[in-house]
Order: structure tokens, then C-alpha cells, then sequence
């Protein structure tokens, strides 16, 4: 008997710490990709320092650029085999990689990237790109959702602004994303009204459940402790919620259940 | 039997021989009641994943754009019973933020700071969606991406970026699109890019190759419109020109390598140190590794890339790669200089 507690005791702890080395666990689908990145960066480091320096490459750079290298080199011949061996190599490499950048790159305060307020590094391209994703994502519930906006003005729209940054019109494209930003505000706001009849649907029962389910917790609390002061309130604020389901009113509903789900934690922790 | 329970501190009496007995047949019942630790440990067990699955995301994908900006694709399980979700976000200047419930609804959001409120109402997964600029910092020319991620992630960088460091190893890389797309493990991750001057993957290739190879097709041009002149004048003249001559005139085009004198009739401004280099490769029968020059020759590895890629810049040499290693072979059609 003893045994088998022990060894379920142990199968426990297994698992439960099991989930977290899960996480450390590094497992390279194809280890040449190791090689692959800290190739690249020697190449590129390479490069960076041939044009930093050209021919007079202070010794310490030149020093870390050695031991990066070497810990490439390392890291091929310790493929496929030594996989511990290729990891290390490889974390050594890009160290080295990545202190060598940081020593040659031009001493600018580091600074936070703020593209969308700061038109001087504005990239356009990528500001209609990332918009482009924001309305596609608009436009997926928009479609699910049978609600028949049409999106013509803002494709044209996103037509426009591509050939206008292509063609380096930057003060006439920045006008047209903003006009876009604009439509698709609207659109959203537009998708929401018309999704808000099966959303309210859905909050509505979503609330009747709760109600059932809350009511049980109720009903518990007042045969353990019937003078519990927080029972009453609870109680009222349901009939509320109720009549304000009755009256249609969502956005009551939803204030209502957020001051009853307080309520209710407290209720839940005295009959603990 | 009556069993006497003993104090597990409690000394035993030395036996004759000197040795110390202690009781352990029932240590265990006296620390702990077996029954309340199994229970103990299967509710932790159970409580464990619950927690984990609610508050880490199921799939999260982030892409980078060219100015820094980073696109957040996240998919979580939430608790059905609760009305609403806060999540973390991974800074505070977010746009584009869209909440999706698993039925395909547009979830209410309230975006503040770091956290978003996000009306959930019986939903079990949520998709979010959001832009966020605080990932990515620039110092000069190298851009760090960095994040405390919680779970696994998939990093898309933008195109023609390479990365020259990271602290993370990653579990996995995909080219999608010309894009490099890392699968990296939950924790700190922070990778240094920049934006690549070198185009060709497999061989290095100089910042300024368009331009370059425009001057050579240029000068190459002249040169072959200069020798069709010569030749059609010196035709008329009826002089017969000697056969060392026209080879320095025209483009050679011979099936083995030139020998080192004739490189350096044909480009005279070569330095005195590329021209070993140069006599080096010959005499090796026209190839060299670039780690036999760097032995050769004493010099740094960056000294001698320098080197070697002026005298492919010259079209004296070409290189190619050899397990991962160059390979600077002496080219065979060669053109003199202007």
C-alpha cells in the first residue's frame, strides 16, 4: 500500500514538473539551421566590419570577430553529431556577433521606436501594410457575419496609397492613409452595430447561465450562513440584471454582472 | 500489537557494539498522513494546466515590419464563465487592436497602458490582434528585437534583414516569401538585425556589386570597341602584330589558367601585396583556400577577405564555396584594364 502511494506520489511530482522542463527543452527541428543563422551573421559581420573599418580593424573587434568565427568553424564540424557541443558553439558565435555590432554601430541614443507619431522615420509602406492586416482582420467578421458593408472605397483606397508610395508621392500618400485610417474606424464601428443584435444574443445567454449558476452558490451560502449581509444585495442585484434582460438593456447587464461577480467571490470565500 | 510511536529526534539507546538503531518503519506515517498528501498532490496536479492554459496564449505569432513595428497574433483559452479577460500586453503603444471570440465575434475591448479588458462573455478562445511599436529599438544601423515571451512564438523578420546575433536558440526556421521565420521557446529573446548588404546567401558579395559590375561592363565595352578599331586599322595598314601583343589587346579567353606575369601585364595597378597573393594562387595550380592564403601570408581573416574581394573586384579571381569554406580560384577569361 505504501509503495503504491509512493509511486503515485511520484508520478505526480513527475508531472507536475514535467510541464515546466517541457519548456526548456531546445529541440532544433533541423540542427543546419544553427549553422545556417551563424553563417549568415559571420558573413554580415564580415561585411559590417570591411566597411566600418576597412583596413584597420581596432584589435579588440578584431579579437571577438576571431572567437565568433572559430565558434562557427567549431559549430560545423560538431554537426550532426554533438548536438550539446553545436548549441554552445553557437550561442558563443552570435555573443560574439552581437557584441561586435554593438561596437560598431554609430553611438546614437537608443530609442524607442514611436514610427506613428514621428513622420521623419515614418515608413509608409509598412504603416499600409500593417493597416492592410487591420482591415483583413475587420473584414473576416465582417464576411462571417453576413453583413453586407461594402469594402470597395477602402480597397481602391489601398490601390491608391501602394501607387502613390511607389511613385514617391509620400505627402499625397500620407493623406490617403489617413483617410483610410478613418474608413476603417467607421467600418468598425459599422461591423459592431450590425453583429450587435447576435452579440447581445450571446450575452444574454451567457447571463441566463450565470444566473442559474449563481443562484446554486446562493442557495448554499444561505443554508450555511442565512445573515450573511452580502446574500441580499446579491439577491437584488439579480432581479435587476433580470429586469434589465427583460428591457433588452446589454450594456446595463454587463455593469450589473461585473458588481455581482464581486459579490459573489465574497460570498464564496466566507462559505469556504 | 500496541506500536509505541518515537520521535524521530529522539536518540535510541547505543547497543552493545556501539551502534545507533533508529525506528523508520513508521517515520512516515508520523511526518505526514499519506491519504492528505496524494489528495494534495492530485489537486495540484489538476490546478496546474488549468492555470497555465488560461493565462498563456495557445499560438502566438509576431511579424516584423521593415520600420520596427510589430504585428501580435495571439490565440488564448479563456475561462467561459467569466465576462471578461485582461491580457498583458507586450508594451503600451498598440494600434490596430481587434478581439475576435471564438464564434467569430467582435469582442468589446478597452485598451489601457499595458493591458487590455476584453469582454468576453461565455467565449472559451479568443484571437487578438494588435500593432505594437515597443519590440524593436534601433542603435545605429542594428536593430534589436526583444521580448519576455510567455509561451512559444514564431518570429517573422522582415525581408533582407540578417541576423548578427541572438541569445536564444531557436527551435526551428522556415523561409517564407523570402522571409526568415524563427519558431523560438517561451522566455527573455533578444536577436540583433540588420538590414543585408549581401544579396547572394552562399557567397559574399561587396556592398556596391550593381555598380560595380555596370564599371566593368562599361570599361569592358570601351576596351572591346577600342581593340575592333585597332585591329581594323592595323588591318589597313597591313602590319602584322606580334602575338604577345594581341593577346595583351584582346580578351583572353583560354581553356586553362593565365599564368601570374600575364595577370599582372594585363592589370598593372594591382598592389605589390595582391600580386603574391596572386603568384601564390598560380603556383598552386590556380586555386587557393582562403584559409591556406591567411596562413600564407600571416594576415587576419578580415585583412585577407579584404584582399581577395579587391582582387575579384579586379575580375583577377573567383570565388566559390567549398564546405563552407571560399574557394579563390584565378579566373580563366580575363580582361585587361583600361
Amino acid at each position: 500500500m505504501k509503495t503504491l502511494a509512493l509511486f503515485t506520489i511520484f508520478v505526480l511530482i513527475f508531472g507536475t514538473v514535467s510541464t515546466s522542463l517541457v519548456n526548456d527543452a531546445y529541440a532544433q527541428k533541423d540542427p543546419n539551421i544553427l549553422l545556417h543563422i551563424a553563417t549568415q551573421a559571420d558573413k554580415q559581420i564580415l561585411n559590417q566590419l570591411d566597411r566600418a573599418y576597412g583596413d584597420s580593424v581596432p584589435s579588440d573587434i578584431q579579437a571577438l570577430y576571431e572567437k565568433g568565427h572559430t565558434a562557427v568553424e567549431s559549430l560545423e564540424s560538431s554537426l550532426p553529431d554533438d548536438m550539446e557541443q553545436a548549441r554552445e558553439n553557437f550561442l558563443t558565435a552570435m555573443k560574439s556577433f552581437k557584441q561586435i555590432t554593438r561596437m560598431i554601430s554609430e553611438p546614437i541614443t537608443e530609442a524607442r521606436l514611436t514610427t506613428s507619431s514621428d513622420v521623419s522615420d515614418r515608413d509608409l509602406k509598412s504603416e499600409l501594410n500593417r493597416l492592410h492586416k487591420y482591415f483583413q482582420s475587420l473584414k473576416t467578421v465582417s464576411d462571417n457575419h453576413n453583413t453586407g458593408i461594402d469594402f470597395s472605397e477602402i480597397k481602391e483606397l489601398f490601390a491608391q496609397a501602394r501607387e502613390q508610395i511607389n511613385s514617391g508621392e509620400i505627402e499625397t500618400a500620407t493623406e490617403t492613409i489617413q483617410q483610410l485610417e478613418s474608413l476603417i474606424d467607421t467600418t468598425k464601428n459599422n461591423i459592431r452595430e450590425h453583429s450587435s443584435n447576435s452579440a447581445s444574443d450571446r450575452i444574454i445567454e451567457f447571463a441566463l447561465k450565470q444566473l442559474n449558476k449563481i443562484k446554486d452558490i446562493l442557495d448554499k451560502a444561505t443554508s450555511v450562513d442565512p445573515d450573511m449581509p452580502e446574500l441580499e444585495e446579491a439577491n437584488s442585484i439579480i432581479q435587476e440584471i433580470e429586469t434589465l434582460i427583460s428591457e433588452d438593456n446589454i450594456s446595463d447587464v454587463k455593469k450589473k454582472f461585473g458588481e455581482l461577480n464581486k459579490i459573489v467571490k465574497m460570498i464564496k470565500k466566507s462559505i469556504r | 500489537m500496541n506500536q509505541q510511536i518515537v520521535p524521530i529526534h529522539r536518540k535510541e539507546s547505543l547497543g552493545e557494539d556501539g551502534m545507533l538503531f533508529v525506528r523508520t518503519d513508521s517515520i512516515f506515517d508520523t511526518m505526514v498522513k499519506i491519504p492528505l498528501l496524494v489528495a494534495s498532490m492530485i489537486i495540484v496536479a489538476a490546478v496546474m494546466p488549468i492555470q497555465s492554459s488560461f493565462s498563456s496564449p495557445r499560438v502566438l505569432d509576431l511579424i516584423i515590419y521593415p520600420d520596427g513595428s510589430t504585428h501580435v497574433s495571439t490565440e488564448i483559452d479563456v475561462d467561459p464563465l467569466a465576462t471578461d479577460y485582461e491580457l498583458d500586453l507586450f508594451g503600451s503603444t498598440i494600434d490596430n487592436f481587434v478581439a475576435v471570440g471564438e464564434n467569430g465575434f467582435l469582442l468589446t475591448t478597452d485598451v489601457i497602458g499595458n493591458s487590455a479588458l476584453i469582454e468576453t462573455f461565455g467565449s472559451s478562445a479568443i484571437t487578438v490582434e494588435y500593432d505594437i511599436h515597443d519590440l524593436v529599438s534601433k542603435q545605429g544601423r542594428v536593430w534589436t528585437f526583444s521580448l519576455d515571451a510567455p509561451s512559444d512564438f514564431t518570429l517573422l523578420l522582415p525581408k533582407n534583414s540578417a541576423i548578427v546575433g541572438m541569445t536564444k536558440l531557436p527551435i526551428n526556421m522556415e523561409i517564407i516569401n523570402d522571409q526568415d521565420q524563427l519558431t523560438l521557446s517561451s522566455g527573455d529573446t533578444e536577436i540583433d538585425y540588420l538590414f543585408s548588404t549581401i544579396t547572394n546567401p552562399i557567397i559574399p558579395v561587396d556592398p556596391t556589386p550593381q555598380s560595380d559590375y555596370l564599371m566593368y561592363a562599361t570599361i569592358g565595352g570601351v576596351v572591346a570597341a577600342a581593340v575592333t578599331g585597332a585591329i581594323i586599322i592595323r588591318a589597313k595598314q597591313k602590319t602584322v602584330k606580334p602575338i604577345q601583343d594581341q593577346q595583351l589587346t584582346q580578351t583572353i579567353q583560354k581553356n586553362e589558367t593565365i599564368d601570374a606575369e600575364t595577370i599582372f601585364k594585363l592589370k598593372p595597378d594591382i598592389r605589390e601585396d595582391d600580386k603574391e597573393i596572386v603568384k601564390f594562387i598560380s603556383d598552386n595550380g590556380g586555386q587557393a583556400l582562403e584559409s591556406e592564403l591567411r596562413k600564407k601570408f600571416l594576415q587576419p581573416r578580415t585583412t585577407m577577405w579584404r584582399a581577395v574581394k579587391r582582387l575579384e573586384r579586379t575580375g583577377i579571381i573567383e570565388i566559390q564555396k567549398k564546405d563552407l569554406q571560399n574557394l579563390v580560384k584565378l579566373r580563366k577569361n580575363m580582361e585587361e584594364e583600361e
